[in-house]
């Protein structure tokens, strides 16, 4: 496994790539998201877009599936995140596009009350034409070498 | 644009820069969490361990299966267009700031949303548009702030 310790500031990364079909567009807009230029190709035609695009919570989810698969690939031992400073939605994500998502570690710092510490990440989502579709901003927790895993907390705590 | 000027039957208005206050604030949505819908959603997009597994919830620090966090985002976007969205005159969103995952949503959790506007500001650059900052608050049915964030949204202007 690897550490809060092994994370170091200024280390970059390329997490992956996905194709995001118009298929899976459609199937999270109809769950989550069912604007008109989320859910319908005549409509979103008609929209200020041009055409359909990616729900923001869409492409934010793609981020994190890519975000899981890396983690796991380098065996890093991440345990959830108390949260994002920004996002933003900078460009639209369309059918056929390939998204990467490429990240920088800005931040590091231990907590003083749990063997645990936090990392400060940016990730940017760029599209095949190489423009920042997504920016996310936020906060990753990581256990810390030789220390046990954080107790369970009691669900009605 | 997408959004009718006047929603079905013509009985409200919608609402435009204008018309939003800061300080404004609303309480609605009603979205019961299961099990199944958990996993679904980690499946596809989060799948780690406690958000697939009962067993490995119960080892992990948060002693049981929780939803992926952008699981409850996905949640709250979805009581905003069941309310919120179809009666405002917008033009999407910028994005968001601040997003805080106080506690894990849970299967059985029911949850619903409070918004507040916070800031409002015209666009220098674009000025048929305003930017409206509202704070949203997913909370269960005992009361339990589960998450929060300040959505930037961009209002269109009366003519």
């Amino acid at each position: 496994m690897r550490y809060w310790e092994d994370i170091k500031v200024g280390d970059t990364a390329i997490l992956g790539s996905h194709t995001v079909t118009e298929d899976e567009i459609l199937a999270f807009a109809r769950k989550y998201d069912p604007q008109p230029f989320h859910l319908d190709r005549e409509a979103a035609t008609r929209s200020i877009f041009g055409g359909l695009i990616a729900s923001g919570w869409h492409s934010c989810a793609i981020m994190m599936r890519l975000s899981v698969d890396h983690m796991k690939r380098e065996q890093l031992a991440g345990v959830g995140s108390p949260g994002i400073d920004s996002c933003r939605f900078v460009k639209p994500v369309r059918p056929g596009d390939t998204v990467t998502v490429r990240t920088e570690i800005t931040e590091s710092w231990p907590s003083k009350s749990k063997p645990i510490g936090f990392i400060r990440r940016r990730a940017d989502m760029l599209n095949q034409h190489g423009d920042v579709v997504l920016t996310v901003i936020g906060v990753g927790m990581f256990q810390r070498k030789g220390e046990p895993q954080p107790q369970a907390r009691r669900a009605d705590t | 644009m997408m959004v009718p000027e006047r929603s079905e039957g013509g009985m409200t208005d919608l609402l435009y820069f204008e018309d939003v206050k800061v300080g404004d604030t609303e309480r609605f949505g009603r979205y019961e969490v299961t099990r199944e819908e958990i996993i679904e959603y980690a499946r596809q997009f989060d799948p780690q361990p406690f958000h697939l597994d009962e067993e490995a919830g119960k080892a992990s620090p948060f002693g049981g299966l929780i939803a992926s966090g952008w699981h409850t985002g996905a949640m709250l976007i979805r009581m905003l267009n069941d309310h919120s969205i179809p009666r405002a005159a917008t033009s999407g969103a910028l994005g968001f700031d601040d997003l805080k995952w106080v506690k894990p949503v849970r299967p059985g959790d029911i949850l619903s949303v409070e918004t507040r506007v916070l800031d409002k500001a015209e666009s220098r650059s674009r000025p048929e548009i305003g930017v409206v900052k509202v704070e949203s608050r997913v909370l269960n049915q005992a009361g339990e702030l589960k998450m929060s964030l300040v959505s930037i949204i961009l209002y269109r202007r009366r003519r």
